[in-house]
């Protein structure tokens, strides 16, 4: 058990470090930086030749790497080359965004995804089942934009229940208008990556409708699907940890595709904006952030794993 | 800098769908009455656009960053006003001498910096020294002629120039004029010490810049207690903030949406000139455009008064010096639209099908691309629109030089000097021009000197150096309670001495 959580985690870390070499370099490619930025189209060549010299710019790659990540391993992210402002404390903000519209998209995900997903492999072979899996599989082929503008065409434009865009200037000061603002955005997501997760809990239950031990609990006296619901569940419900750090993925992806168009003031705006400015520090650090939080999800989805099932138990 | 016109249509059609509605739904809130008697104790609360990435104004060029800090926090020896006179400012008077090269100002006795020491000649000189020095600093390659600049005494200030500058004076009232305390340790990115008539209280950022009235001001107190700036980068949001009564002053409204504040009866809209050049730039030394009859035909070949027509504000501008700056001539008569003349350009040129590719930073949105996509294959030129980050358009475009054409909004006043030089990015070298320009620098007069740029814009124009599709205005929505709030030029300056908030 320790050995297995010892070797995951040195993966873990091992994950993390290649991780940061490589969105330092591949951002290194990028056309422009900020020292032109600052110094903007009446400045000399000369003046942006300083500025990049004073930011440090010009020294070796190597010697900047190492500067970030040595900041970043005693829990400093840095300070954006643009405002000054300390990283962490900029991400700690735009994640009371993020976070919450995060939890309701993956919240809405699973409520739309276990309930209709067990449906549609109990209903299998009817005509109910049938439409609901090709209506999953339409929904998940949707393009998280083209949800987002519809579900503002008919909530906020026609019957005008929910804002279009933004997010209370107070913030969570005022709760009710922040909630609100979320809730147009959290379905989106929600909807098209619960439409995925629900192929894939689809696919589960029907395996574990083929398991000896829903098998054996029929031959018992119970219905198969009733024997499915008591028995193939909870291992349908291990399926779903498993994917869970895809989901994850998936709901960052989504975010800052639909933070930009709701205007929501959050990581995935914030990301594409600094971007946008070359903030070079501030993106590598916040990219960092979010791909350790998909590694330690997975992280801990392997551990959760090893416990629950008693044959990886046994295996290692 | 450059400033945001216009976002993605789609986004702004839907999000326009949803004002009208939400206007439709609620009843009109009655128009406010007011006594009319400033409120000394209000908060003046004013929708912006783009906020500054950061508030270093010595070091981060940007009209974001001078729109609101310069006048307001920060003060220099002169100042311009909403046309772009020179005024003075923290110097009670200056003086030019005869041959253009001394310059003295006399300070204003008792002026303070925020942080309660007083302002001295010594504190110009180190301000200025640095600019001088400096390369990162704003204003540092303006400053290439300054000899020196000496505190005979503790109110006098004398700057020598190694040659007569007539633009040197209006370089003051930019970020390279404004003056620091010597020595002073305060991180200018986020916090300040200026001298005006206002302090920074806070900044959140993403969302609001708030300042506070300086009580020991020099000069006369401002006439609000609080000044909250909020940035709300969506056209729409803006009105829709604005409507729902938490504006009492929205700046950039986006022309389209500008009929909802009015028909609310909650603001006044204003329309303001500004130096806004929207400059359509011809790569002058690359094939086909190194050819002076191509560019003369892209120039026919577009409605310049239909552009203006789908921009929904600004004026036609044919040559490159805007009217509020010196030099200005209508130049209507060098580039007429005419399609057919244009066509038969081409054909002179060999260029009857010609592909060119515009870059464009991809903030402008697409209304002007549209119209010059489609005004140009009415004569046979296939345009093919490439929108690019601002960072790559700096870089590949400003830096490289590697384009055909371009597109952004040149906002600075007083830039006509960019046709002059040979190494900006239009790759535009003209001798002529290049002297004439010298000359109205070096020119004492200041009508004299307008008169030889005049004379430099006009061949500039001639030589189809550029196109200038239109000079920008911005609109203001003000509501009534607030008087004094600045019209003309606010995308680069406002003024907030003059503003007052009557007593509701």
């Amino acid at each position: 058990m320790i050995r297995y959580t010892f070797t995951r985690g040195v993966l873990l870390i091992a994950g993390l470090l290649v991780s940061s070499v490589l969105i330092f370099l591949t951002l290194r490619v990028f056309p422009g930086d900020v020292a032109q930025l600052i110094a903007g189209t009446q400045a000399s060549p000369a003046t942006v030749e300083a500025l990049r010299e004073s930011l440090g710019f010009n020294r070796p790659l190597l010697v900047q790497y190492s500067e970030w990540i040595g900041g970043v391993l005693t829990g400093d992210l840095g300070t954006s080359q643009l405002s000054g402002a300390s990283v962490g404390a900029e991400l700690a903000e735009k994640a009371q965004v993020t976070v919450p519209l995060g939890l309701m998209a993956l919240v809405i995900a699973l409520l739309i995804a276990v309930p209709f997903g067990i449906l549609s492999a109990l209903w299998r072979g009817r005509a109910s089942g049938t439409a609901l899996s090709v209506t999953a599989q339409a929904l998940a082929a949707v393009p998280v934009i083209w949800a987002g503008m519809m579900l503002i065409v008919v909530f906020a434009v026609w019957l005008g229940a929910l804002p279009a865009q933004g997010f209370p200037r107070g913030g969570w000061e005022q709760p009710w208008q922040a909630f609100r603002a979320l809730i147009l955005p959290a379905l989106t997501i929600g909807i098209v990556e619960g439409a995925m997760l629900l192929r894939f809990v689809r696919s589960a239950t029907l395996q574990a409708r083929g398991q000896d031990f829903v098998r054996t609990a029929a031959a018992k006296g119970l219905t198969r699907n009733r024997a499915l619901v008591q028995h193939g569940i909870p291992a349908v419900g291990l399926s779903i940890v498993t994917v869970l750090g895809l989901q994850v993925a998936g709901i960052i992806v989504g975010s800052v595709v639909i933070e930009q168009l709701f205007t929501l003031p959050g990581i995935g705006r914030m990301l594409v904006a600094d971007v946008g400015t070359r903030d070079l520090i501030k993106v590598q650090s916040e990219l960092l952030v979010l791909t350790g939080l998909v590694l330690v999800i997975g992280f801990i989805v392997d551990l959760i794993h090893h416990f629950v099932d008693p044959r990886q138990r046994e295996a290692a | 800098m450059f400033r945001r016109n216009r976002r993605l249509a789609v986004l702004s059609a839907l999000a326009a769908t949803a004002v009208i509605l939400s206007a439709c739904a609620g009843s009109p809130e009655p128009v406010k009455t007011s006594t009319g008697e400033p409120d000394l104790d209000a908060t003046l609360t004013v929708g912006l656009v783009l906020e500054p990435t950061n508030l270093d104004i010595r070091r981060t060029s940007g009209a974001a960053i001078e729109q609101i800090l310069i006048d307001n926090i920060y003060e220099g020896l002169v100042t311009r006003s909403q046309d772009n006179e020179i005024e003075p400012r923290l110097a009670s008077e200056y003086e030019v001498a005869d041959d253009g090269l001394t310059y003295t100002f006399t300070l204003n006795p008792e002026v303070t910096f925020h942080s309660g020491t007083a302002l001295t000649s010594a504190d110009v000189v180190a301000s200025y020294e640095a600019v001088r020095t400096d390369q990162t600093l704003q204003g540092n390659a303006e400053f290439a002629n300054v000899a020196s600049i000496t505190a005979p005494d503790a109110t006098t200030v004398v700057i020598t120039l190694t040659e007569p500058n007539q633009n040197f004076l209006f370089t003051l009232t930019g970020p390279a004029g404004l003056v620091f305390q010597s020595g002073d340790t305060t991180d200018l990115q986020t916090a300040e010490n200026g001298t005006g008539p206002f302090t920074l209280e806070n900044w959140i950022k993403g969302s609001t810049i708030t300042f506070a009235r300086f009580d020991a001001y020099w000069g006369e107190p401002a006439k609000v207690a609080e000044v909250v700036f909020e940035y709300i980068p969506d056209f729409t949001a803006g009105v829709n903030a604005a409507l729902d009564g938490s504006l009492d002053v929205l700046t950039a409204v986006d022309p389209n949406l500008a009929p909802q504040l009015e028909d609310s009866g909650d603001f006044t809209l204003t329309t303001g000139r500004t130096t806004d050049k929207a400059v359509l730039a011809f790569n002058n030394a690359k094939a086909p455009l190194d050819d002076a009859r191509v560019r003369e035909a892209l120039r026919l070949a577009i409605d310049h008064e239909g552009l203006v027509e789908a921009v929904g504000a600004g004026a036609t501008l044919y040559g490159p010096i805007p009217e509020l700056d010196p030099g200005y001539e209508d130049l209507s008569d060098v580039a007429p639209y005419d399609p057919d003349r244009a066509k038969e350009l081409l054909a002179e040129a060999g260029q009857e099908n010609l592909d060119l590719t515009l870059t464009i930073p991809s903030f402008y949105g697409t209304t002007v691309p549209q119209v010059l996509v489609s005004d140009f294959a009415k004569v046979g030129v296939t345009l093919e629109v490439d929108a690019v980050e601002f960072p790559t358009w700096l870089e590949d475009v400003y830096t490289n030089k590697d384009y055909e054409l371009s597109f952004v909004l040149h906002v600075e006043p007083r830039d006509f000097g960019n046709f002059a030089d040979p190494d900006y990015y239009f790759n535009y070298d003209n001798p002529e021009v290049q002297s004439l320009y010298a000359d109205a620098l070096a020119e004492v007069d200041e009508d004299a000197s307008a008169k030889l740029l005049a004379e430099a814009a006009r061949l500039v124009s001639e030589d189809h150096a550029a196109d200038w599709l239109y000079n920008g205005a911005t609109i203001t929505a003000v509501s009534p309670v607030v008087t004094g709030f600045p019209q003309d030029s606010i995308n680069s300056r406002i003024n907030l001495a003059g503003v007052a908030k009557a007593a509701e």
